[in-house]
């Protein structure tokens, strides 16, 4: 059994009782969907036709109707990559570090973060499969024995590396958070009349795999999230420093770093925790979660925000004294252009939203505040966006030979595609919210007697 | 009545009725044990072949022969039913040959496949870009197909009978002809023959660009209307007064002995000073630019002789000039002044310093400009006065390079008969009532006589593609004569003693012409004196590309960056910063880094031209404007035309006014940053440092290893590639030798089938050149002025962007330059681009999945991205959406789809052929005989190709000269090409 300082805030808070905790966290399945929802979805089904009109549009013209020319290559496809695996990170964070380390504020949040990454990891995985020449021939990428002689994939490239990084990691996402939600699953599995709704019955019955709760069961349950979240733990580490080596075991100035694992990583978790925010912040509204995701849990994001932001200032500030401190005449310019060049304020305005924003959050009260949350999480969303887009276009658009030296515009085709994997976003997770538990209630109730605020005010006593 | 009659089937029947039905029964197939099979439960049950069984066959026949059906379309080829003897698939068949345009002249071979051109290589005099483009010409789907008639289309028996009939009638007015400069013994002779047999008639000869002024001075200097042969290669100062003779001056390619007199491994360069007013190929190669205003050239040209007589104080300007001239023992001055009594000066300098002994040879001349201005003139004025009946013009289009157009077109309507032989319906043809279309060179007989006993023979190498006649076979028609002017040319020839096979297969051909030797007659030279005029002065000139615009429909020529701007598919106004600061006139680049230029207004006298782009040019003297010929073409054909704006209305005007108009225009310029940023590509030296010290200029860093300081090329963590083993193939360039006449441009285009791209690709810096030529300009900011100054590093940098406004220039042609540790190898997920054991980074279009890793990761920017489908698409609608065009394809080389990266191969097809040959007659590869098409286009042999395994070799040499640099060497990505160090002859401090 738990047990946990009294003069810890309480986790759960509203006096709630283990059937309360059941039937606000079933009543988003079970009930109908309100107006927002469905203004919401509307809108994200929108987004989401007109970005992959944009990909149809792509992959039948050709690539071509981007932005980019022979000196920048990539663009806004590899940014919106970068962007959407970085935000996966945080939930796995939150799942199997979290989990080792015992944390259990964890639990509230752990079931919608980890959908968030599945379905980031999803909107990521667009992105190296259409910025292809040839998509089709995708495959080519997995080593598959063929006949076509001696072909094979290249294992010296960090391409490749991310194929493999990245699968694995949407792999044992998905089956870490599969996991945790064969309870769930089966709470609203005999919560469903059979006679009103067969169908949903049957559903949730194939879902939860023919859980009935028994000790054996628990315990297995036990053993394969602790076992699932050691091996997620490293995925953490792995995959952020992998898509790090596409650029840095390049030639290229500004690429060219051995810093950039860790300060990918800890980008990764920054803009994933602001992630998580901007989307719970939502959720907890919508859904009236308020009582299972408090200002703590918000307080306690927002802590490691401003860890992780400083973490990746102090990454910006390393790079800038190493172009320095190397001699390297293109190490500084491209820093120095990186600062001052035509690329002034897409550096300026990741300098702003990842440095300088978060840094309110010493402040108490705007640390413990909704609404403040909210809007510094959009910052750190909106600056780590512009990181990766400064690292990938300023680096290229003027390396070695001043000769080719250009710059890039987005057309309106990258700007549909990357609105549209919002929309897919938004559509994925919208219907996540309707028809999964979206706060892991099984685990709740395993810490209401210990944090609880009821129980908290017992022992207060 | 029952027949009781039995047939027998056999003898066996007869014999025993069982036996023979055995056999019958055994006679056809097998006997199927279906029925067997079926009827017992008890042999089904025991047999092997399960329903499961069932359905994985069935389903496995399905899947085949759906796959089956799935074939990938087959396009036929049909195969020769009667193979011609001199055609053997797959093996290129060279004929020698000649291209004249009426102004471009070369003496070429021309590679054909399968009975079709596909390349043009030099053969006795060097090539140009242009020359190498002319086959794209050839296969041009807008040239004109048939004769015509007032617009429709009539036979050519018609139009003969027609035209003698018109002719015929030719009492008392005059028949005209108007051609370009004729160069063919033959033509020349034709024409006496068909001006005997009708009377009152005349030949008229013009250069779109005149060359009169030079002629003319000749004529009264040595009493003959010719260029002179100048030898630049034994000058050791060469002082060229605005003549662009590296590009487009009397069209004559000088580069050669102009390179051959600048070799700095023989201890001595000519030293060169440009005095021009517009940055001009020979002043970006030039030691020493001196920018004058063209108003001002005729004084400073007659204030040298002045001084070199020793009656005037030399200008200050030309102080260098005058002293280097005064101490030299040869030296060459040349102007492009087009005032005859300037040139007469120029002939009196020259003679002054004893340059016709040494350096310029009168008596050896060359013949490819003779136009008459003047004749032009007087033809219009007569034609105004309804003095000609019959107007015949050959390969000429005054309507669009006749100074004044309108004029022109006026007098047209008062000649009776206009007779148009041209290779396209353009902007003349279209008036004519008959139009004869033309032969393409590639299609015709003929000969030529570019300068003083030499000959070339033109041969057909295809069979007409379209119902054309050459215009000599017109003539002969026209004459009453026989129509085979290939009889006519060869009995003119063998009568003369020429061996006619030989001639025709070496192209050329030695014949001694009479001519009296000549000597300098004085005339009375004018004094220029200095002026002082503040307006704003024009210089127009000629591209590189497009020349003077007879080739406008030709999209190599249009996407062939200019050597100096850069800029492609346009004409703009050059102007300098300051000059263009007064006007409020400015370029800027714009969000996705492409150029954009104010437009202006401009007048001229009586011409005006609206909305002209302009081009801040570094290096173009202040106060003054450049404007390119050649450009805005109304009846070219679907791509030359309103690419630009036409300049020949311009022709005369010396003085201009401009105001600033509204809106920008979009150029496509596809370099948009000018200058090195302080860093060492090109590296340089002085001649006096490189006598003291080879390798003066080409410093290298060294790093520190754990094996004490070493150059990179000793630093790897890489395993090396054998390259000891077979061959390894190097490329050397020398920046010194390389002029940046972008031949190697064209002809790699054109071996390689890259595709074109079109003004907006180009624009988006999306350009598919596999070789580009870098070409930089000097900045007034040095790391060693910001640290004098004490100029911080972000001032510095910003200050290096801006170019100087009296700029020396660089060239640097850049392709793949295989590295041996590429960037781009490891990078590829599929290894699309592998290294090959002779040293060159190979790419495989049918790997390629197009994840432009590669081309982020290389260093120099080289590889390319097909980011559309460039072939059999109408959005880009130029020679490879063209049955007609697409014939120029290389079949040796793959056309790339879409959403492929493909780079320079080294021309890997050729080496490959190479080596086969060689393998099958069993020798080893000479040295010269391995060759790219960049090195074998060079005609300074600047680019060198070879194997470096071979010690004999010029290119090992090259590798271990001490000028011998990597690009980049820091990266230490060991390429295969290599640079020369650029020496320049300035003059020491």
């Amino acid at each position: 059994m738990h047990k946990e300082s009294r003069i810890r805030d309480p986790l759960i808070d509203g006096n709630k009782t283990f059937h309360d905790i059941t039937v606000e966290v079933a009543y988003p399945v079970e009930g109908k969907a309100n107006k927002y929802w469905w203004i919401l979805f509307g809108l994200s089904v929108i987004l989401m036709l007109w970005g992959f009109g944009c990909i149809a549009y792509t992959i039948g013209t050709g690539i071509g109707v981007w932005g980019l020319n022979k000196t920048v290559n990539w663009a806004w496809d590899i940014t919106n990559f970068v962007w959407w695996i970085g935000i996966g990170h945080a939930g796995t964070l939150i799942s199997a570090v979290l989990l080792l380390f015992r944390q259990k504020w964890r639990m509230a949040i752990n079931r919608s973060a980890e959908a968030m990454t599945i379905f980031g990891v999803i909107q990521a995985g667009l992105f190296p499969l259409i910025h292809m020449g040839r998509p089709w021939l995708a495959y080519w990428v997995f080593p598959i024995p063929n006949q076509y002689g001696s072909l094979w994939v290249n294992f010296n490239s960090p391409l490749l590396w991310d194929v493999f990084a990245i699968s694995t990691y949407l792999t044992v996402s998905t089956v870490f958070w599969y996991i945790g939600l064969i309870p769930d699953f089966a709470m609203i599995r005999d919560r469903v009349n059979e006679k009103i709704n067969p169908l949903k019955k049957k559903l949730y019955s194939l879902l939860s795999f023919g859980w009935s709760g028994r000790a054996k069961h628990w315990q297995r349950f036990e053993e394969v999230s602790l076992v699932l979240a050691g091996l997620a733990t490293p995925l953490v580490f792995s995959v952020h420093s992998i898509v790090s080596m596409d650029f840095a075991t390049s030639v290229i100035p500004g690429w060219h770093t051995t810093i950039f694992p860790p300060y990918f990583v800890l980008g990764a978790l920054f803009s994933g925790f602001a992630m998580v925010e901007t989307l719970l912040i939502i959720v907890r509204k919508v859904v009236s979660m308020e009582a299972y995701i408090t200002i703590k849990h918000i307080e306690y994001m927002n802590v490691i925000i401003l860890f992780t932001g400083s973490m990746v200032g102090i990454a910006y500030i390393t790079e800038l004294f190493m172009a320095w401190y190397s001699g390297v005449e293109f190490e500084q310019y491209a820093f120095l252009n990186r600062a001052t060049g035509p690329y002034w304020w897409a550096y300026a305005s990741m300098m702003t939203c990842n440095v300088v924003i978060p840094q309110l959050y010493w402040i108490y009260k705007i640390r413990t505040n909704i609404i403040a949350t909210f809007i510094l999480s959009i910052f750190v969303n909106i600056g780590m966006w512009f990181e990766r887009f400064v690292i990938i276009v300023t680096s290229l658009h003027r390396d070695f030979l001043p000769s080719s030296w250009t710059m890039f515009s987005p057309t309106f085709v990258d700007i549909g595609i990357f609105l549209g994997t919002i929309g897919f976003f938004f559509v994925l997770f919208l219907m996540y919210a309707r028809t999964f538990p979206v706060v892991a209630q099984a685990e709740m109730k395993t810490i209401l007697k210990s944090s609880g605020s009821e129980f908290k005010k017992i022992e207060n006593e | 009545m029952s027949n009781k009659k039995t047939y027998w089937k056999g003898v066996a029947q007869l014999e025993s009725k069982e036996f023979a039905n055995e056999i019958a029964s055994n006679e056809f197939s097998e006997h199927l044990p279906v029925n067997d099979f079926l009827k017992e439960k008890k042999t089904l049950e025991e047999s092997s072949t399960s329903r499961r069984d069932f359905l994985k066959f069935m389903g496995f026949t399905t899947a085949a022969a759906t796959l089956a059906a799935c074939e990938t379309p087959v396009v036929k080829s049909v195969p020769y039913l009667i193979k011609p003897d001199e055609i053997i698939p797959g093996v290129p068949n060279f004929y020698a040959t000649t291209i004249y345009d009426g102004r471009d002249y070369a003496s070429v071979l021309v590679k054909t496949r399968e009975g079709r051109p596909i390349k043009i290589e030099a053969n006795q005099s060097s090539t140009s870009a242009r020359s190498q483009a002319t086959i794209l010409s050839f296969y041009d789907s807008n040239r004109a197909k048939e004769p015509m008639y007032g617009g429709k289309s009539i036979s050519w028996s018609k139009l003969d009978r027609q035209i003698r009939q018109n002719l015929s009638e030719v009492k008392d007015k005059k028949i005209v002809l108007l051609t370009t400069s004729v160069i063919s013994e033959t033509t020349l002779n034709l024409i006496k023959k068909f001006s005997s047999k009708y009377s009152n008639f005349e030949h008229i000869m013009y250069d779109s660009v005149a060359y009169d002024a030079i002629l003319d001075a000749n004529l009264e200097s040595f009493g003959q209307r010719v260029a002179p042969k100048y030898h630049f290669d034994k000058s050791d100062v060469i002082v060229s007064f605005g003549a662009d003779f590296l590009g487009n001056w009397l069209s004559q390619d000088y580069s050669k002995d102009y390179v051959n007199g600048r070799n700095p491994k023989n201890g001595k360069m000519s030293r060169h000073f440009q005095i021009e007013t517009n940055m001009s190929l020979s002043g970006a190669n030039a030691d020493k630019r001196i920018l004058i205003k063209p108003s001002e050239q005729a004084y400073l040209i007659s204030n040298l002789y002045r001084a070199l007589i020793g009656t005037d104080q030399i200008d200050e300007r030309l102080k260098d000039v005058y002293l280097n001239l005064k101490k030299s023992k040869s030296s060459i001055v040349i102007t492009d002044s087009t005032n005859k009594e300037v040139q007469l000066i120029v002939n009196a300098i020259n003679h002054r310093l004893g340059n016709y002994k040494k350096t310029i040879n009168i008596n050896n001349p060359c013949f490819l400009k003779k136009g008459k201005t003047d004749d032009l003139k007087q033809l219009v004025k007569e034609m105004n006065s309804g003095n000609v009946q019959v107007l015949i013009t050959n390969g000429v289009n005054p309507v669009y390079n006749y100074e004044n157009s309108k004029k022109f077109v006026s007098a047209l309507n008062q000649v009776e008969t206009f007779i148009s032989c041209s290779l396209y319906n353009d902007e003349t043809s279209s008036l004519a009532d008959y139009l004869c279309p033309l032969h393409h060179n590639l299609e015709s007989w003929g000969d030529a006589n570019p300068s003083l006993n030499t000959y070339t023979l033109m041969q057909p190498t295809i069979a007409p593609l379209f119902d054309t006649r050459q215009f000599e076979t017109n003539l002969l028609s026209w004459a009453d004569e026989s129509k085979d002017f290939h009889k006519y040319l060869k009995n003119y020839w063998s009568n003369k003693g020429i061996d006619w096979n030989k001639a025709l297969h070496d192209g050329y051909f030695k014949f001694n012409q009479s001519i009296n030797a000549a000597s300098y007659r004085k005339s009375n030279l004018r004094n220029f004196e200095k002026v002082d005029d503040n307006r704003l002065e024009l210089c127009l000139y000629e591209k590189i590309g497009l020349g003077d615009g007879a080739l406008a429909n030709n999209p190599w020529l249009h996407e062939l960056p200019d050597p100096i701007t850069r800029t492609t598919w346009d004409n703009y106004v050059t102007i300098s910063a300051s000059t263009a600061r007064e006007y409020g006139l400015m370029n800027k680049t714009v969000a996705n880094g492409a150029l954009n230029g104010s437009l202006i207004n401009l007048k001229a006298d009586d011409v005006e031209l609206k909305n002209l782009p302009v081009i801040i040019q570094p290096g173009q003297a202040k106060g003054t404007i450049g404007i390119a010929l050649g450009y805005g073409r109304k009846k070219s054909g679907k791509v030359g035309d309103d690419v630009g704006f036409n300049a020949f209305p311009l022709t005369s005007k010396k003085y201009v006014d401009i105001e600033l108009a509204e809106g920008e225009h979009e150029f496509a310029c596809i370099q948009l940053h000018h200058t090195m940023m302080g860093r060492d590509m090109v590296k340089e030296t002085n001649l006096d440092k490189y006598i003291k010290n080879p390798g003066s200029g080409n410093y290298r860093e060294k790093y520190y290893t754990y094996k004490g300081k070493l150059p990179s090329d000793q630093v790897s963590l890489y395993e090396e590639h054998d390259l000891e083993t077979g061959h390894f193939w190097n490329l050397s360039i020398d920046l010194t030798s390389c002029t940046g006449c972008a031949e190697c441009v064209i002809a790699c285009q054109a071996e390689n089938n890259i595709p074109v791209v079109g003004k907006e690709e180009m624009r988006k810096s999306r350009d598919m050149h596999w070789m580009r030529i870098d070409r930089y300009y000097s900045s007034e900011m040095t790391k060693e002025n910001a640290k004098k100054q004490d100029i911080s590093s972000i001032k510095m940098y910003a200050q290096m962007e801006e170019p100087s406004e009296d700029p020396e220039v660089v060239f640097q042609p850049v392709m793949c330059q295989h590295c041996n540790h590429a960037p781009c190898e490891n990078v590829c997920p599929v290894a699309a681009t592998t290294h090959s054991n002779e040293g060159l980074n190979q790419m495989t279009y049918n790997r390629c999945i197009g994840t432009r890793y590669c081309a982020n990761n290389c260093p120099y920017k080289v590889r390319r991205f097909n980011w559309f489908l460039y072939s059999e698409n109408d959005q880009f609608d130029y020679h490879m959406n063209d049955d007609l065009g697409k014939m120029v394809l290389n079949p040796d080389v793959v056309v790339r789809s879409r959403g492929v990266i493909e780079k320079c191969s080294m021309c890997i097809q050729k080496i490959q052929a190479l080596k086969l040959e060689a393998k099958k007659n069993g020798v080893t590869i000479k040295d010269k005989d391995a060759q790219t098409v960049c090195s074998s286009a060079c005609s300074t042999n600047s680019i060198v190709f070879g194997d470096v395994t071979n010690k004999d070799s010029e290119v090992y040499k090259l590798r271990k000269d001490d000028r011998a640099y990597d690009l980049l060497d820091h990266l230490n990505v060991r390429p295969s090409v290599f640079y020369q160090t650029k020496v320049r002859n300035k003059q020491n401090a």
